[in-house]
């Protein structure tokens, strides 16, 4: 139970994180963030129930985590390098 | 029970081989197959030839999966759970997948137009650099836009066949990552281009997560991730409720946000405008299929009993997505951020027939989704085909007098524009007709009333777009209208199959209702 | 307890080759002192004052480390696989991983092919 506790919390850092932050790779990491307190939510789940999915979908998890670590910092390295700026501030073409 | 016992209670004998049923996998199967083929391509296969390998190969693809679609859902009433409860293969399914099959191929005709040049010959290199400009001058293209949209496409398919929540969580990343990369590969306005790639990743990420930590919820409720599984335990009202409740929260966060549904709307805009138009053809038909069915099968399946405590909510975001859609379209003066809010006017439309969870809400929402995929990428072809020296004119002003200058082009314009709007006698009108009639009949009426309005707010703007095309003069310096034969093709597919659909729409309605009439298998 | 052996077996061999190296290292080797060998080791390149504001990285340092990330994470899926092998009835569980292996082999030939694996 415990553990469910510190991984709502843990996942509550991550959205605040993202909603606040203004660098893309810090956003991305809160994002991140959020997809491993989901991994602790599935393995104490595992746990609690004595089955194993859990564990297992763990394993995807992150499997898919590091594909949108590889994408994602594809694409904030390709805006990076035209703006020389992350900020998601400075984004700001694209409005209204 | 402790971890040590979870161990051994799965030690116990050999691990025998999950049973795979090809033959129903097998369209998904020879998308992501042709898809690693067309990376092996990529590696192996000089400069020069990639593009005339890829565009056959890509077409093979998807009318070979659309083909073996067809065989399946002929053969036999298809209502079979696929590879050990992982996929739904029934009817609903079939139609879906063939849908984006059929909308990906159109799709496809402006993505391999090259003519039209929407897409960067280097994504890596820098906007205005000499590198550059010595690719567009060698007319080479980014050619892994190719395997890229077979992966996408492939995750669509899975997305709406996933039975259990796991499988639809990576189908919804395989279906989101391409598509992010996508977004950021148009020639012209690259900053614009890559600024919707970013926002869209971020957002797309973040929404994931969401889905992710319901899906986790659910699991901790139920136990497991397959949609039966959730739905006997709902049933039995087994479990804690405040988790089952987030759960449904937060999963549903997920789903919304890949429909763009208010208020997870805000990232269309942005990403249909800087997107390639092409991709964004791609995106706002193939894409909200996918979304659609996953979502369906969500709600019909796995939440069925729980159907009193989402229609609440799902109520206030459709009455919201319907309204937000067509008000604030009204202001718009790009052409492509005029029809993303329209898309979002759609997905309200499209969720009365979700929240309708009856057979006829299923088939309406089916013959919608077909029709609204043929008529959007017919309008987005059009956009393509006008254009000034830099490129599309997306602007509105742009247009102005285009009705005196090239009839034709403007004229197909003015009628898909009916078709959202949902004049009768297009197939927009029998899509909304047959959403609307299971809204009421499964007690929504006050929701029809509010897409009713929705639907004359946005016939406003779409008949102020025909206005200004039609009666004021044209520039000197209007934009110019290029026609290649890829492009026509896909503009006139869409125009047929609106008319048709328009017009003669009964056996595309049979063909919707008998893939409903068993609904979804659990 | 016994199930601990290997585990403690292999740890006193890894902590005595480590520290049988290090021992033979300074009393082998040969002893010149320079300049050099007193600053801090940053992979043989030559130590640089920190930048202001943190500096920036070569790009390069990123394309390889994404790589890294992608082949590293695949194994995951290999851990679970390995420990299970024996377990597998008939040759499902082989052809799988071979099928496995070799899709991950195409994104390889494609990184190695498109000079992704090049340093300059």
């Amino acid at each position: 139970m415990n553990y469910l506790i510190l991984s709502a919390i843990l996942f509550t850092i991550g959205a605040v994180g993202v909603l606040v932050r203004r660098n893309a790779i810090v956003v991305f990491m809160c994002v991140e963030l959020m997809l491993n307190a989901t991994n602790l939510a599935f393995v104490s789940f595992s746990h609690q129930h004595g089955n194993l999915d859990g564990q297992i979908i763990a394993f995807f998890v992150m499997v898919v985590a590091a594909a949108e670590v590889v994408v994602g910092l594809a694409i904030i390295m390709a805006i990076f390098r035209s703006r020389r700026s992350s900020s998601v501030d400075d984004a700001n073409l694209l409005k209204y | 029970m402790t971890g040590s016992a979870v161990l051994n209670t799965v030690a116990i004998g050999d691990i025998q081989a999950p049973h795979l049923e090809y033959g129903q996998l097998g369209p998904m199967l020879l998308v992501f197959g042709v898809a690693v083929l067309g990376v092996l391509v990529e590696a192996l296969v000089g400069r020069g030839w990639r593009q005339f390998i890829q565009v056959p190969l890509t077409f093979a693809g998807l009318a070979g999966a659309f083909v073996w679609i067809l065989v399946l859902g002929v053969k036999d009433k298809p209502l079979h759970v696929a590879a050990e409860g992982a996929v739904g293969v029934d009817a609903p399914t079939l139609f879906l997948q063939g849908t984006i099959l059929v909308l990906a191929l159109v799709s496809l005709l402006l993505i391999a137009d090259r003519q039209n040049g929407a897409f960067t010959p280097q994504a890596s290199a820098l906007p205005g650099s000499d590198a550059e400009r010595e690719g567009i001058a060698s007319g080479t293209v980014q050619s892994e836009l190719y395997p890229l949209m077979l992966f996408a496409v492939g995750g669509m398919m899975l997305f709406t066949a996933a039975n259990d929540l796991l499988t639809m969580f990576v189908a919804l990343e395989v279906m989101s990552l391409p598509l992010y990369i996508m977004c950021g590969l148009a020639r012209r306005r690259r900053l614009l281009s890559q600024e919707a790639a970013v926002k869209y990743f971020l957002l797309g990420a973040f929404s994931s997560a969401f889905f992710l930590y319901g899906t986790a919820l659910l699991y901790g409720y139920a136990g497991s991730v397959r949609l039966s599984d959730i739905a006997t335990a709902t049933g039995n009202n087994a479990g804690s409720e405040p988790l089952l409740l987030a759960g449904i929260a937060l999963l549903s966060v997920g789903l919304l946000f890949k429909l763009g549904a208010v208020p997870f709307q805000a990232w269309k805009p942005d990403v249909y405008q800087g997107a390639p138009t092409p991709v964004t053809a791609l995106m706002a038909s193939c894409t909200l299929v996918a979304a659609v069915g996953a979502t369906l099968r969500v709600f019909y399946v796995a939440l069925e009993n729980m159907s009193w405590d989402w229609r609440p909510m799902m109520w206030g975001v459709a009455i919201l997505t319907m309204l937000v859609g067509a008000i604030i379209a009204i202001t718009q003066t790009d052409l492509k951020r005029m029809l993303a809010y329209s898309s979002i006017a759609h997905a309200g439309f499209l969720l009365t027939g979700v929240i309708a969870t009856s057979q006829a809400g299923l088939s309406g929402t089916l013959f919608y989704l077909a029709a609204y995929g043929f008529t959007t990428i017919g309008a987005f072809a059009v956009i393509t085909m006008v254009r000034d020296a830099g490129g599309e004119a997306g602007h509105l002003s742009r247009w102005a007098g285009l009705g005196k200058r090239s009839p034709v082009v403007a004229g197909v314009f003015a009628f898909f524009l009916l078709a959202f709007a949902g004049i009768p006698l297009t197939s927009g009108f029998t899509g909304k007709f047959a959403v609307f009639k299971a809204a009421i009949d499964g007690g929504a009426t006050p929701l029809v009333v509010v897409g009713v309005i929705s639907s004359a707010i946005a016939a406003f703007f779409y008949l102020r777009v025909i206005v200004v095309m039609f009666f004021s003069e044209p520039a000197a310096d209007g934009p110019a209208v290029v026609t290649t034969i890829p492009t026509a093709a896909a503009v006139a597919l869409g125009a047929t199959v609106t008319v048709v659909l328009g017009v003669l729409p009964q056996p595309m309605l049979d063909v919707a209702g008998q893939a409903a009439s068993h609904l979804f298998v659990r | 307890m016994d199930l601990y052996i290997p585990i403690i077996v292999l740890g006193v061999l890894a902590f005595g080759f480590a520290g049988f190296s290090v021992v033979m290292g300074a009393l082998s080797g040969p002893k010149r002192w320079n300049k050099a060998k007193l600053e801090a080791y940053e992979c043989g390149i030559e130590p640089t004052p920190q930048p202001v504001g943190g500096g920036r990285f070569p790009v390069k340092y990123y394309l390889t480390a994404m790589l890294f990330i992608v082949f590293d994470i695949e194994i995951i899926f290999l851990y679970p696989w390995a420990v299970a092998f024996n377990r597998f009835a008939g040759w499902f569980g082989l052809i799988e991983m071979v099928l496995f292996i070799a899709t991950v082999l195409v994104a390889y030939a494609y990184i190695w092919r498109r000079g992704g694996l090049e340093w300059d």
